[in-house]
């Protein structure tokens, strides 16, 4: 791909997810620091918290609808072009000195945490029905109301929302940490990697470099475990290898990581 | 020549002094006028929230009114109050239950407070009233369903409780519950979408934009009424930068105009003769 359609991409992604930013920018923010539930972004049709944008555009629905089609159509692309967190992470990763690139126990296993964290929001969920664990701030300077939600929040909130934003903060040492082996969401949407239509792939002029991989903030290589469909691995491939669309049989999961 | 010419500089010089100091003088009431100003530019309220949204009525009113910008912040009473007795700030605190005000009064941080509204318990069903509901009895009969929130905040949990164990229905009720949330406006839903039959809740609840409509109210009679969580109040706190303007501001909630707002949301008004009498009943008056 020639380098000016390259840049254009990147430019392109970087303007929907300033474009995501605005949409859901605010409502990561509620969720993180001002929503009351044990799980975010799950009641918001019956959320106290007056000013909350999941529950003032009523649109939430809708967006958990669209989750599942964008995963099966494009994988785990909206961690790289539609999450706030994810931009965070991605912007993050752009100063972390470590990659986690190598190839170690930790970098094989740790991911599976995301697992983990996607059975905990079920269990929390559906079995215990997304139980309250702060007091909701209905409405309130932004602020001041973060600072009385984290005053008045249990213990299991605040293990909760510190748990968050340590991961999130990790993210400016340790490259992308918060998606690649915590999100739920992340965990969610890896499920749909493999059965999607779309994605980016290597072809047969790969000739395993592992260029692309040190260009991924997520330590990893095109339709590979934790790749997000973000792109940025194309302008790093010094054969051109990497190409995006519906792979063929054959070259589907073909590269192997060193 | 030299002459002149100093002559002329010291002019300049004169002028100069003159002008400065006129600007000076101009300057002090514009900067007196605009502290002014500065000065009576906000307030901050904190509130229970339950009467987040009458308040956020009677704050748009009253900003257009006085041009007064209402800074305003509705979460659960206890947490707010608890705040303010440690070292919380705000100028005016209308609450939920007596005994805070009077905590906040013994403690110095409330200069006064007066009665503001009282709430109201009903039963809500789905449209229609399916299982036929109309006294608070119908929650014990069998195939009932009931939804409760038992982990919602005092309110709308141990209250109503409460409220079950003084109507004698307590154990049937729970036994017939469906739902068990922790959280009000999820029992609005639960009952909306026809999952329950009945519930008990704060009028208030009915009366709120997502809800409003969606339900058939039953009322209460005022002798199965829990009296703690009934009454609010609104006073004024000792960090108030400027009293006048928080007396003012009080004085309008207490006012007609403001009094509508609440009554609008379900509440009862401290100004009503319901409000009155309930004023006396439960003594809520600042001694």
């Amino acid at each position: 791909m020639p380098e000016k359609k390259k840049s254009r991409l990147i430019l392109f992604r970087r303007t929907v997810q300033g474009g995501m930013l605005l949409l859901l920018g605010q409502w990561s923010f509620y969720g993180v620091f001002r929503c009351p539930f044990a799980v975010p972004f799950i009641n918001c049709q019956s959320c106290p918290v007056i000013t909350c944008w999941g529950r003032i555009t009523n649109l939430f629905w809708g967006f958990w609808l669209s989750l599942p089609i964008i995963g099966l159509l494009f994988g785990r692309a909206f961690c790289s072009w539609g999450c706030p967190g994810g931009l965070l992470s991605q912007l993050s990763a752009k100063v972390a000195p470590f990659k986690l690139a190598g190839k170690n126990a930790f970098n094989r296993f740790a991911p599976y945490g995301k697992y983990l964290a996607l059975l905990t929001v079920l269990v929390l969920w559906l079995v215990l029905n997304n139980p309250r664990w702060a007091i909701p701030i209905r409405i309130g300077e932004f602020m001041n109301s973060i600072h009385l939600t984290f005053e008045h929040a249990n213990t299991a909130w605040l293990i909760r929302s510190l748990t968050v934003l340590a991961f999130l903060s990790a993210g400016l040492i340790f490259s992308n940490l918060w998606c690649r082996i915590a999100c739920p969401t992340g965990g969610l949407l890896e499920l749909f990697r493999r059965p999607a239509l779309f994605s980016f792939y290597t072809t047969e002029q790969c000739n395993n470099c592992n260029a692309c991989q040190g260009a991924c903030d997520m330590g990893t290589r095109p339709a590979k475990s934790n790749c997000t469909n973000c792109g940025d691995c194309q302008s790093a491939c010094p054969r051109n290898a990497i190409q995006f669309g519906r792979p063929k049989p054959k070259n589907k999961n073909r590269t192997t990581q060193k | 020549m030299v002459a002149r010419s100093n002559s002329t500089n010291g002019q300049r010089r004169d002028f100069l002094k003159t002008a400065g100091a006129a600007m000076l003088a101009s300057a002090i009431p514009w900067s007196q006028a605009k502290a002014n100003e500065f000065a009576r530019q906000s307030l901050q309220v904190w509130s229970c929230g339950g009467l987040a949204e009458a308040f956020m009525q009677a704050n748009a009113l009253y900003e257009e009114k006085t041009g007064i910008t209402i800074s305003y912040t509705g979460a659960f009473a206890a947490a707010l109050g608890k705040s303010l007795l440690a070292n919380g700030r705000t100028e005016v605190f209308a609450g939920r239950v007596l005994e805070l005000a009077q905590k906040l009064r013994s403690a110095g941080k409330m200069v006064f407070f007066k009665p503001l509204c009282f709430t109201q318990y009903v039963m809500i069903t789905p449209k229609g009233n399916p299982a036929g509901i109309n006294t608070i009895q119908d929650l014990a009969r069998p195939g009932v369903k009931v939804v409760l929130a038992p982990d919602a905040s005092p309110p709308g949990g141990a209250a109503v409780l409460k409220l079950l164990e003084k109507t004698g229905v307590k154990d049937a009720a729970l036994a017939n519950t469906v739902v068990q949330g922790s959280c009000v406006q999820e029992i609005m839903t639960s009952i909306i979408d026809g999952t329950g039959d009945v519930a008990v809740v704060e009028k208030r609840l009915t009366r709120i934009p997502n809800f409003q409509g969606q339900t058939e109210v039953v009322p209460l009679p005022d002798n199965q009424q829990p009296p703690p969580p009934l009454p609010f109040t609104i006073g004024m706190m000792e960090d108030a930068q400027n009293p006048d303007l928080a007396r003012d501001y009080i004085a309008f909630i207490l006012s007609e105009q403001g009094q509508a707002c609440f009554e609008r949301q379900g509440f009862i008004p401290a100004l009503s003769a319901k409000g009155q009498e309930l004023v006396e009943k439960l003594g809520v008056k600042d001694a």
